[in-house]
């Protein structure tokens, strides 16, 4: 089993349902992933798929957060931010991209099932999908690059709204989406902008080629372009900032979360390799020598130091009465500093623990430079870090031209 | 416009090579690398679309022989007095292109070194291995085998371990050596390699430098066994793999040089390796900033480029500003091989400390502006289409190669600060 139980997360708000799904989900990534990676590598028809099903559909993820009569578990309150950050580190520590994948659905699914404000029209449409025993709910978010506009606009139409756009970049899953969660300017609305679900089998969407990235090998990445794609009303899942931003903040609580168990798999990779690496000769290994030790103990850190903080991310977010809403401005910048931060962490702790493993760390074989490729991957989801702290120096500072 | 030939140079000291082969070989990346590179990842273990690239470079342009002496059908690289300066330029050029290339490229000539470079040319030898590069057109290949299975890169610790670690075994046996051994990793070994330079040991376990052995072995030897390529992060140009030598029999003479200075002229593959290594980042690092100063100028942030926004102006400033020194350093320390008069002989231990100290410090300088350049491009940073996210995976494996970080910080605090037991 894993070595997660070594980094520290305050226990008091981890409750059975917690605990249990973590080794459940621990369990899941071991036999359906690291078991077979060797072999199987990243491949996605033979890897990823497979355990995705398993996990989405047997287990019965995509059918946590949503409620009970709708065909859901019904953990479908603020406090499920906690259960969702669980579940994620342990998924990512088996693959990034598949958790990832869990991030954005569970970031679509409290936009219309949270309890005390479910979209009941919006979960009738979304139940056959999501509470489906065969088909992946697979949501590719499409948001905008650059922290700027909107990549599509959506026209109010009879019943519903038209959407239009042509080569967006979806922030994942564009190739392999059942849903899109399009993020819109609308037009003929009183909302200035809304999250739209589109179905990905609805006319008028079309996907473009396939592209080679770097990582989230379980992410089948390609533009796409909606051209006057009709989607009901009850599918705007989101309307206004608030809802948008509350979107967001979900979505970079799951990032943070995913960066978090890709470093449980990092510091587990480099644990064995400080355990029996030689250096300097005879009888002295890696994790005894001063030099490699400190290298080891920051990787150590910055594992440590970044589950806290996405459990306290977790925990603001699965507080409203204490903390506002999760779509509040406030909370969406500290979800943005937070998983950022987080992302910073896990790109400086594989790199680290690659530097002490030298060629191995860059070898397929040792599967450490998956997890580096990946959650370098993820962090480009947040978009430029730079622009991003406009964002933060609005908040702090009061900026107002920024 | 600005151009990647705007970043500094110090223009005194470059090679009379300089112009016409920096000409050559980007014209060469420009027609056989640059629009095949985003394919070359899924070419990693048939290299049918690389090896094409490597046969114009090596054969058909006939770089491979520079360093061999011009009557054996060479450039007589090795006996002028700019080895360094000019085969900088090379490799930057080629890296600028795709650095795994640059890597096996630049390999060929790392064992060479050991016989090809003035004062210590071991003019037999490379009679007996000219023909092997310099009479055909088709690309040929050598390797270093210094790696082992239990202690990596560690053999290369030699201050500390004195190659008392080192497990592969020479032993002569009448007028012949007789070698056994495993070694992993080598550049240009998964099958590619021609001639192989052997780390050996002639007495196991022994801190004597004289027990310290390079020795020649062309590929074809009975009893090398080459096993298939790895499959790694990056770098498909560059394969690596294992070999085994079962009582691989090679001639006595097929030793360097001999006791001691076999281990004497090694450190001067350090040094090559550690200018070459600085050369890969500078010139991949050149290619970023091609690509990258063309994303920020197409995309825009509230209306207007993204380079125009102050505080990615800030970042793209940290990136260009880096780019310049690694490329001012490269040059000084290419220098400094060039100049063993002024700056002491090439295999000497402040030579190999400086070349370590400025390999892991450019290393950390491009890593860190690379994730930095990945980041400004949002979701277009992990776009093989957009190459930056390529540098970063191959220099990252530039960053942990020969000993990795760590051996770099020891060589150079035992230099420096004159320490005695690290």
């Amino acid at each position: 089993m894993g070595d997660s139980k070594l980094f520290p997360h305050p226990r008091e708000w981890a409750g059975e349902l917690e605990s249990s799904l973590a080794e459940t989900l621990e369990r899941w990534a071991e036999s359906e992933l690291m078991a077979k990676r060797l072999e199987l590598k990243e491949s996605y028809a033979d890897l990823l798929e497979p355990a995705m099903r398993k996990l989405f559909l047997e287990i019965g993820l995509q059918r946590l957060l949503w409620p009970e009569e709708h065909g859901g578990d019904g953990h479908n309150r603020p406090s499920a931010a906690l259960t969702a950050a669980s579940a994620l580190e342990q998924v990512a520590r088996g693959d990034v991209g598949i958790a990832f994948a869990l991030a954005c659905l569970f970031a679509l699914q409290q936009s219309v099932a949270m309890e005390g404000s479910v979209k009941s029209e919006a979960c009738e449409e979304l139940s056959p999908l999501i509470g489906s025993n065969d088909k992946l709910a697979l949501v590719a978010p499409v948001l905008p690059l650059f922290r700027e506009r909107p990549q599509a606009t959506a026209k109010a139409v009879r019943g519903g709204w038209s959407v239009e756009a042509v080569g967006a970049r979806p922030a994942a899953f564009g190739g392999n989406a059942s849903l899109f969660a399009v993020l819109c300017s609308l037009e003929g609305s009183d909302h200035e902008m809304g999250i739209l679900a589109v179905p990905a089998e609805a006319k008028g969407v079309e996907k473009g080629d396939p592209l080679k990235r770097t990582g989230l090998a379980a992410d089948v990445h390609c533009p796409v372009s909606f051209s006057r794609v009709r989607v009901p009303e009850a599918l705007a899942v989101a309307l206004g900032p608030e809802e948008c931003r509350a979107f967001a903040a979900w979505l970079f609580l799951g990032i943070s979360a995913c960066c978090v168990g890709a470093m449980f798999s990092a510091f587990e990779i480099l644990r064995e390799w400080g355990d029996n690496r030689v250096i300097k000769g005879r009888d002295n290994v890696f994790k005894e020598n001063p030099l490699t030790a400190s290298v080891m103990a920051e990787v150590a850190k910055e594992v440590s130091l970044s589950r806290i903080l996405t459990w306290n991310l977790a925990r603001m977010i699965s507080l409203p009465e204490v903390y506002g809403p999760a779509g509040s401005e406030d909370n969406l910048v500290t979800a943005l500093m937070i998983a950022h931060q987080v992302a910073q962490s896990a790109e400086r702790a594989t790199h680290q623990a690659m530097e002490m493993m030298a060629s191995a760390g860059y070898a397929k074989e040792w599967n450490l430079e998956r997890y580096w490729r990946d959650v370098k991957t993820l962090q480009l989801a947040l978009g430029p870090y730079e622009l991003a702290k406009m964002d933060v120096s609005r908040r702090f500072y009061r900026a107002v031209t920024l | 416009m600005r151009t990647i030939d705007d970043f500094t140079r110090p223009l005194e000291y470059l090679s009379p090579l300089d112009d016409p082969l920096g000409k050559i070989v980007r014209e060469w990346a420009e027609e056989h690398v640059i629009p095949y590179r985003r394919s070359f990842d899924e070419d990693w273990k048939d290299h049918e679309l690389i090896e094409p690239a490597f046969k114009v470079l090596m054969g058909e342009l006939g770089l491979q022989r520079v360093l061999f002496p011009e009557d054996l059908g060479g450039w007589g690289l090795g006996h002028s007095n700019y080895a360094g300066t000019a085969s900088y330029r090379l490799m930057e050029e080629v890296a600028r292109a795709d650095s795994g290339m640059a890597v096996a490229f630049g390999v060929v000539f790392w064992p060479l070194v050991m016989i090809c470079m003035e004062p210590h040319v071991n003019r037999t030898l490379c009679e007996e291995f000219a023909p092997i590069f310099c009479n055909t057109t088709e690309p040929r290949f050598a390797a270093n085998a210094m790696t082992e299975p239990q202690g990596g890169a560690d053999i290369e610790n030699f201050e500390i371990v004195k190659g008392s670690t080192i497990r592969t075994t020479a032993v002569l046996d009448g007028d012949e050596w007789v070698i056994n051994g495993h070694k992993l990793w080598p550049t240009n070994s998964g099958g590619v390699c021609n001639l192989f330079g052997v780390v050996c040991t002639t007495n196991p376990g022994s801190e004597d430098p004289n027990d310290f052995a390079f020795i020649f072995v062309p590929a074809d030897t009975p009893g090398v066994t080459q096993g298939p390529p790895y499959e790694k992060a990056g770098m498909a140009a560059d394969k690596n793999g294992d070999i085994w030598f079962e009582n691989v029999r090679v001639p006595a003479h097929y030793r360097a040089h001999g006791p001691g200075l076999d281990l004497l002229y090694f450190k001067e593959v350090i040094t090559f390796g550690n200018m070459g290594s600085i050369a890969f980042v500078g010139g991949a690092m050149m290619n970023v900033y091609e690509r990258l100063y063309q994303f920020v100028s197409e995309e825009t942030y509230r209306g207007r480029p993204l380079k125009e926004h102050d505080a990615v102006a800030g970042v793209l400033a940290d990136i260009a500003r880096d780019i310049d020194i690694i490329r001012i350093v490269g040059y000084q320390y290419a220098r400094m091989i060039d100049r063993p008069d002024l700056y002491g002989p090439r295999w000497d231990d402040e030579m190999v400390a400086k070349g370590r100290a400025y390999k892991y410090w450019a290393c950390d300088r491009a890593i860190e502006d690379l994730g930095k350049a990945m980041n400004l491009m949002s979701t277009y940073g992990a776009d093989r289409d957009w190459d930056v996210e390529k540098h970063w995976r191959d220099l990252k494996i530039v960053q942990l190669w020969m000993g990795g970080k760590q051996l770099c910080q020891a060589e150079v605090a035992r230099w420096f600060f004159e320490c005695e037991t690290l």
